[in-house]
């Protein structure tokens, strides 16, 4: 489904990608851990097109497309969903309003009918369900005063919205209290198929305890310097990164 | 020569204005109030010039617009509000939108007479200017010349939220629709104010505009 071959990208001209390769195949759950720092939120903004990042070298293929041609909007059309590290509060935009815009035009380039009213907020309600999302939140501007806890809840809730193929969590589990972590968790869970796939950024055991990894990877220093299965996230709890980064 | 308007005591008067250059001199005496609103939505440039004068004590006076201007369009806006006498309110909140080549300019005159204690002065202008190539100018000027007042004024330039922006095309949106959004919601403030009576027509007119400016 995803093909990365030796991304190296920059900001601002300083180069914090430094030849990332990761295939992520459909039904898979990989999950990337890696220092403070280590470019991890720079490859999740570098997959879905922050113009503020340069691809300076490097290939990305999505189900066979070239993905660094496309724009922002077309990579998402296409199923690439970011569970934003940092959330962005919009004010004066309504979650009503934005996720109508955003479901229809998904739909107007897939060339299905927009949904009517109704039929849209019945299907709002219904994906609302799924991370038992607070009714009063989506009558609210876009994640204006949100609590941190309630963003992240927020972001799967569209994520359930926009039914991704390829969702990438960057610290979804940070702001979250034991049973919000519980439920959005096993929110993502629910929509999990044999055709989609995750890439979960985290720094703890605890959310792998609920979406469980095929693949951990450690980033470190813009490069994944080590990859093993489940297993390897709790050695990474007991030891730290030391035993990976230093040799 | 203004056209002159006069409030006589206690009377209240809304105006509007829609895509035209005016002058206006509005008087104000005891306890009236005066709502007036500006809206630039089509391709005419204007001259939009406002004098208000509070002549008599109690009154408030509220000044809102919204310019969204595009193409080598270029609207002027100067506010002249002059509290006489005390206890009196002037509330002003001027928005520009600026596309293309357009030019946007905001003037505004603020006076608090020697005698005018208690008086309560708010000026607000904010401005969005969409292409390198638009500009804005603002002017502020405030004399005041009372001590027992409460006066603020706020100029901003700025262009739309990228962050914003690419939240919402990371959900699918296309640029368009993020900006169109953005700016609805930037207008929100001054249709705020706004009689339910002419709600749904300006919002219409917003809607039209801003699907030509927002691409
Ligand atoms: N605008 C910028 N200019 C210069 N350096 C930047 C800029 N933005 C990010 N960086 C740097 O890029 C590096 C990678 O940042 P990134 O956010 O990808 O790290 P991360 O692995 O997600 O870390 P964390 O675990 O703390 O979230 C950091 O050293 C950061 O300081
Ligand atoms: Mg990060």
């Amino acid at each position: 489904m995803l093909e990365i071959k030796n991304l190296h990208a920059s900001i601002n001209g300083k180069e914090i990608l430094k030849g990332v390769n990761l295939s992520v195949h459909a039904g898979e759950v990989h999950a990337i851990m890696g220092p403070n720092g280590a470019g991890k939120s720079t490859l999740s903004a570098v997959l879905t097109g922050n113009p503020a990042y340069e691809v300076t070298s490097g290939e990305v293929w999505f189900k066979g497309k070239n993905l660094l041609e496309m724009p922002p909007e077309q990579r998402a059309r296409e199923g690439i969903f970011l569970s934003f590290q940092y959330p962005v509060e919009i004010p004066g935009v309504s979650m009503v309003n934005f996720m109508r815009a955003a479901v229809n035009e998904k739909r107007a380039y897939e060339g299905k009918e927009p949904l009517s009213a109704t039929e849209f907020l019945k299907y709002m309600r219904e994906k609302k369900s799924i991370v038992e999302l607070d009714n009063k939140l989506t009558n609210r501007s876009v994640n204006e005063g949100f609590s941190g806890g309630e963003k992240k809840r927020n972001e799967i809730f569209q994520m359930a919205m926009l039914q991704p193929s390829l969702s990438i969590l960057d610290e979804t589990d940070s702001g979250l209290d034991i049973d919000s972590l519980r439920i959005v968790a096993e929110g993502v869970n629910k929509l999990k198929t044999p055709q989609t796939a995750s890439i979960v950024i985290t720094h703890y055991q605890r959310l792998l305890d609920y979406i469980v990894p095929d693949f951990v990877h450690v980033l470190a220093d813009g490069q994944i310097v080590k990859t093993g299965d489940k297993t390897l996230a709790l050695e990474l709890e007991k030891h730290g990164y030391e035993m990976v980064v230093k040799q | 020569m203004s056209e002159l308007i006069e409030i006589s005591k206690g009377q209240t008067k809304n105006i509007l204005l829609l895509n035209k250059s005016v002058d206006l001199l509005v008087n104000q005496y005891d306890d009236s109030q005066l709502n007036l609103h500006v809206f630039c939505l089509d391709d005419s440039s204007a001259e939009i010039n406002i004098q208000v004068r509070q002549l008599g004590r109690g009154c408030s006076a509220k000044i809102n617009a919204l310019v969204l201007a595009c193409g080598k369009q270029e609207v002027g806006i100067h506010t002249n509000v002059v509290h006489e006498v005390g206890d009196g309110i002037s509330e002003q909140l001027l928005k520009f939108v600026l596309a293309d080549e357009s030019k946007g300019n905001f003037r505004g005159d603020l006076k608090i007479a020697k005698d005018a204690q208690k008086v309560s002065a708010r000026q607000t202008n904010r401005n969005i200017v969409l292409s390198d190539k638009a500009k804005m100018r603002t002017m502020p000027q405030l004399e005041i010349y009372a001590d027992d007042v409460k006066a603020s004024h706020g100029a901003s330039t700025g262009q739309l939220d990228e962050q914003a922006l690419f939240y919402m095309q990371q959900r699918g949106l296309s640029v368009g629709t993020a900006r169109k959004l953005l700016l609805k919601a930037f207008a929100s403030e001054v249709m705020e104010q706004l009689d339910v009576a002419e709600h749904d027509s300006i919002e219409q007119l917003i809607e039209q505009r801003l699907a030509r400016m927002a691409i």
